[in-house]
């Protein structure tokens, strides 16, 4: 904390803190029980029990062998680097996407913004799960079928993302786009200037939604590649589970090393939740 | 209005074809014309062949069978896909709505029904007219299906449900492994000594009857002509009410109610029940999950007549090089690579020669060997017990009528007509 | 605000209402069509009328489904709107090893359903951890089935449900909480305000606009349960069928090769029109507000 921000009105105290910290491993006990198991059968060796009445969350033969053996297996670190292909149109698209869509709903007039921003509204309950076949034959027929753009193109532009990027740019001041304007500043100098360091904080949710759904998404994936050598992570991992070798260990191996770069991802986003705030109110 | 329904039924009718687009290419050539070309082309050119879910275990395998189909046709290349196992039916759904399946894929019969039906996949009788000379019956009937001339297949590897045991739980509450239950009367009663033995925390029962226990108490289950289903009799009835007895009685646990298939098994890992059906190679995989568990394991034969399970490649009509084809789908199901892969793992060569092979009849000592031999001599008698055109909705609403009449929240008489009322009109379409 | 060209809103809007057009409208005026059809996912379908309609009316498991899913939204939307909030302002402040603890608190919207199954299973089965501890303090003697018995097994799915929402509307809530100015805290505090005030009167209202997105959000998203009910009951729904929700029937019907797909999109537009509800009031309620 620098002294300009002092904030002496929030200086806990010890009781406060000690407080704080209980909640805090009180919830990550709730939470964390799935992950525990994931990462402790996948350090288990070949002769512990996996499913068992009671689940032993410590491994008594403690080994790293199955991380290894997941990438003898099966090609990891190509499957990764499509995933990565994917995440990163996505992330793309929807980071530029939604981000002028959303500052047009929230902050331009126009004649149909009304319907615009209904019709946007309405797509978190159009009905859409049936047609996952036709989905297909449409990128086929787009020439896509079998490619990592194939892939990533109906998630390229998510439209919750775009009504969060507007309720973001709704919440920014009046004020300062007023001011900016007074400046004579255009709309894309103002977006640029005024909205976006306003809005990091939800910039980096929809960077974390969105890789988080096209890294975990398996099914779609599936339907369109055909070359096992353009597999993503989560279609690729499935080959852990083959109808006569199945094993649970190798399985939540390949589960935690898939699991990782979504650790990363977060680690590195949650920082600007508080970031865009604090610049924005220095500019404003 | 008129012209608004007009305008309405248009839609719909190129909406139908848009889902099923690409279907038009490939039905409107004559199956005679493409098995004619597969019996008398010449083997070379490019093939696809598609698999389930057998890298990477089967890796070597499969390259070897490759290899040697390339050794005895010089010229020819095959394309080997594998497809991961879950959301094979998507994927296969997919390239069939796309019209572009593999030249010679894996399905299994209830995959390879409703392609039947679409005219989608070729009648390998004609191609092939020696077929039923070869494989053995069950597995090419598997691929003939009611109201439809032909075989649609050919029977890959087959397998059969075992009984399995935990010798370590029957002799901890006073059962004996060596005198093990032969049907369902002299299993409910040594499930009731389980349950007072162990007071109620150990189960032997550990299912909910399903289409196969009804086949196997004498019920028919669908008419002659497969266009509806026939199993609301009273004897089916009779069956449901034993079990709900039993479960009032406390002898099979809770989770039979919203179990499936492999429930059972489930229970059996953990430790809380102590019999299960599986597959002939069950103990391997136990052995990878509960390694301490595997080696306590006793298999014994199937209760009445066991089911026979089957996998067969089947070839699109829309095939580009038929004779490649299906000289590839015999190559992979001949005698000597399906003895091959059976040698890998516990299942079972579809084809007559592989009959007579000493290895399936002789045990090896292990558990799992027995498991082999029990199995082997089990499909002698097996047959296709659940009707191929049972998907996934008939099989749920089943399930769920059934753990409705054994839960008591409804006569086994009722559960089972409401059943059977909406089986029929799924089937009805 | 004005600006000089008329198009430059729909430049920027365009890409999305593209994607908008082919992803999300197409695939939905393709579901009315279909509605009317009894399509198959391989082709084939024809044009029958109302009939997939006239279905819906004597669906006994579809009046169960839309009591689930009616109550599964009346307990989740309370939950899940104020917990994610709590939980997000407890990890708001930067003490030392908030970062393992956000990012642990996300772990449970990305757990696979194969796991989440098994863990909830251990936890909530007969001889389960909650079983298990009841039974120990004597509180019961025999096991409390929460996983076969219709309501317990709705009521298992909605604590499913919100652990795994926690995560997910907690990271919504905290980009939310960035946005309220800091300047306001620290006049409230100059002022003498309690933290609870400043919560009332500083926080709640700068964070008012994501509070109704979020409630939308998840009036939605618990109308359309599926994974949470599919998992606990191995896609059984419950004995008899009667936890199924209105997407699992959606589901099962549409599923396979054999599937109705005109059934189920007859299906999937009466849940479009049950959704509409809550949206447009907690939209109409948004702009009263304004």
């Amino acid at each position: 904390m620098t002294p300009r921000r002092s904030r002496g009105f929030n200086t806990p105290s010890p009781a406060q803190t000690a407080a704080r910290y209980a909640l805090l491993v009180l919830v990550l006990l709730l939470v964390i029980g799935p992950f525990l198991w994931q990462l402790s059968t996948s350090l288990k060796g070949p002769g512990e029990d996996v499913y068992t009445r009671t689940p032993d969350f410590l491994p008594e033969d403690l080994t790293f062998g199955n991380y290894g053996k997941v990438a003898d297996t099966i090609p990891v670190w190509t499957y990764a680097l499509n995933s990565v292909i994917v995440a990163a149109i996505c992330i793309a698209g929807n980071v530029v996407g939604c981000t002028l869509a959303g500052y047009a709903l929230a902050r331009l007039r126009f004649r149909g913004a009304k319907l615009v921003f209904g019709l946007f509204l309405a797509t978190l309950v159009l009905p859409g799960e049936v047609t996952i076949v036709s989905q297909y034959v449409l990128v086929r027929s787009l020439g896509l079928a079998d490619s990592l753009v194939g892939v990533a193109l109906p998630g390229a532009l998510a439209m919750l993302n775009v009504l969060l990027m507007r309720t973001a740019f709704a919440a920014v001041p009046a004020e300062l786009d007023q001011a900016a304007l007074v400046d004579g500043a255009t709309v894309w100098q103002r977006l640029w200037h005024v909205g976006l360091p306003n809005v990091r904080g939800m910039l980096s949710v929809i960077v974390i939604f969105t890789f988080i759904g096209a890294w975990d998404d398996f099914l779609w994936p599936l339907i369109v590649l055909n070359d096992p050598q353009k597999y993503t992570l989560t279609v690729g991992l499935q080959y852990l589970n083959g109808t006569f070798s199945a094993n649970p260990r190798l399985i939540a191996a390949g589960t935690m090393i898939a699991f990782l770069p979504i650790v990363a991802v977060f680690a590195v986003c949650q920082r600007f939740f508080f970031k865009g705030v604090e610049e924005g109110a220095v500019k404003g | 209005m008129r012209r608004i329904w007009a305008a309405l039924t248009t839609t719909a009718v190129t909406a139908a074809a848009l889902t099923g687009c690409g279907l038009g290419s490939g039905d409107s050539k004559n199956g005679d014309s493409v098995a004619s070309a597969a019996a008398t082309g010449e083997v070379k050119g490019k093939v696809s062949l598609q698999t389930w879910a057998l890298k990477p275990k089967f890796t070597d395998y499969m390259q070897g069978v490759i290899d040697g189909f390339k050794k005895k046709y010089p010229g020819v290349e095959v394309d080997w896909l594998d497809q991961p196992g879950d959301g094979y039916s998507n994927k296969v759904l997919s390239q069939a709505a796309a019209g572009d399946l593999p030249d010679v894929v894996n399905l299994p019969p209830d995959f390879a029904l409703p392609l039947a039906k679409k005219d989608l996949l070729l009648d390998v009788s004609k191609a092939d007219p020696k077929l039923a000379d070869e494989y053995v019956s069950g597995g090419v009937d598997a691929y003939r299906f009611a109201g439809q001339d032909g075989v649609y297949g050919y029977p890959w590897y087959l397998n059969t449900d075992v009984n399995y045991w935990s010798s370590d739980l029957l002799t901890q509450n006073g059962l004996d492994p060596k005198k093990l239950p032969a049907n369902l009367d002299e299993l409910i009663a040594q499930a009731r000594v389980m349950k007072d033995r162990s007071g109620g925390k150990a189960y032997l029962m550990s299912r909910k009857p399903g289409i196969g226990d009804l086949y196997n108490a004498g019920v028919k289950i669908m008419a002659d002509d497969g266009k509806s289903f026939t199993f609301n009799t009273p004897e089916a009835a009779a069956l449901l009410d034993k079990y709900r007895d039993a479960f009032k009685e406390g002898l099979l646990p809770n989770d039979v109610l919203t179990n499936t298939y492999a429930g059972n098994s489930k229970l059996f890992n953990s430790g809380t029940a102590a019999w299960t059906t599986a597959g002939a190679n069950y103990i391997t995989s136990l052995a990878t999950d509960n390694p301490t568990l595997a080696p306590k394991v006793v298999p014994s034969a199937a209760f009445n007549t066991p089911p026979l399970y089957v996998q067969g490649v089947s070839i699109p009509k829309s095939t580009k090089n038929p004779a490649a084809a299906v000289a590839l789908a015999r190559w992979l199901t001949s005698p000597e690579n399906q003895a091959g892969l059976a040698h890998l793992t516990s299942v079972f060569p579809s084809t007559k020669a592989s009959a007579n092979d000493p290895f399936f009849s002789k045990g090896d000592g292990t558990n799992a060997g027995d498991a082999k031999v029990i199995a082997f001599a089990s499909l002698a008698k097996a047959k296709l017990i659940q009707p191929v055109v049972i998907d996934d909705a008939m099989s749920t609403v089943i399930n769920q009528q059934i753990a409705l009449a054994i839960s008591g929240q409804a006569s086994s008489k009722q559960a089972l007509d409401s059943a059977v009322q909406q089986c029929d009109k799924l089937l009805k379409g | 605000m004005t600006h000089r060209r008329w198009f430059t809103p729909w430049l920027l809007a365009g890409p999305a209402i593209l994607w908008l057009a082919v992803f999300n409208l197409w695939p939905a005026v393709n579901t009315v069509i279909l509605s009317f059809t009894n399509a198959k996912p391989l082709g084939g379908g024809q044009f029958t009328g109302l009939e997939n309609y006239g279905r819906l009316l004597d669906d006994e498991q579809l009046a169960d489904a839309l009591l689930n899913s009616i109550v599964f939204m009346l307990v989740c939307l309370p939950l899940l709107t104020v917990l994610p909030l709590l939980l997000a302002l407890l990890v708001q402040r930067k003490v030392p090893g908030i970062t393992f603890f956000r990012t642990a608190f996300y772990t449970p919207v990305i757990a696979s359903a194969v796991v989440v199954a098994l863990i909830w299973g251990w936890v909530l089965d007969d001889r389960g951890l909650v079983n298990g501890v009841l039974q120990q303090s004597g509180l019961t003697d025999t096991p409390v089935t929460f996983l076969t018995d219709r309501w317990l097994l709705l009521f298992s799915a909605i604590a499913l449900t919100t652990w795994k929402g926690l995560g997910y509307y907690m990271v919504i809530y905290l980009s939310a909480l960035a946005n309220v100015p800091r300047e306001l805290h620290e006049a409230a505090a100059v002022d003498g305000a309690s933290p609870l005030r400043r919560l009332w009167h500083v926080t709640l209202p700068g964070v008012r606009p994501t509070v109704m997105l979020v409630s939308v959000l998840i009036s939605v998203s618990s109308l359309r349960v599926f994974s949470e009910l599919y998992v606990l009951s191995n896609g059984q729904g419950g004995p008899g069928g009667r936890d199924m929700s209105v997407v699992m029937l959606i589901q099962m019907y549409s599923r396979g090769f054999t599937g109705h797909l005109g059934y189920a999109s007859a299906l999937s537009l009466l849940l479009f029109v049950i959704t509409l509800g809550p949206m447009l009031l907690l939209t109409r309620l948004n702009r009263k507000a304004d």
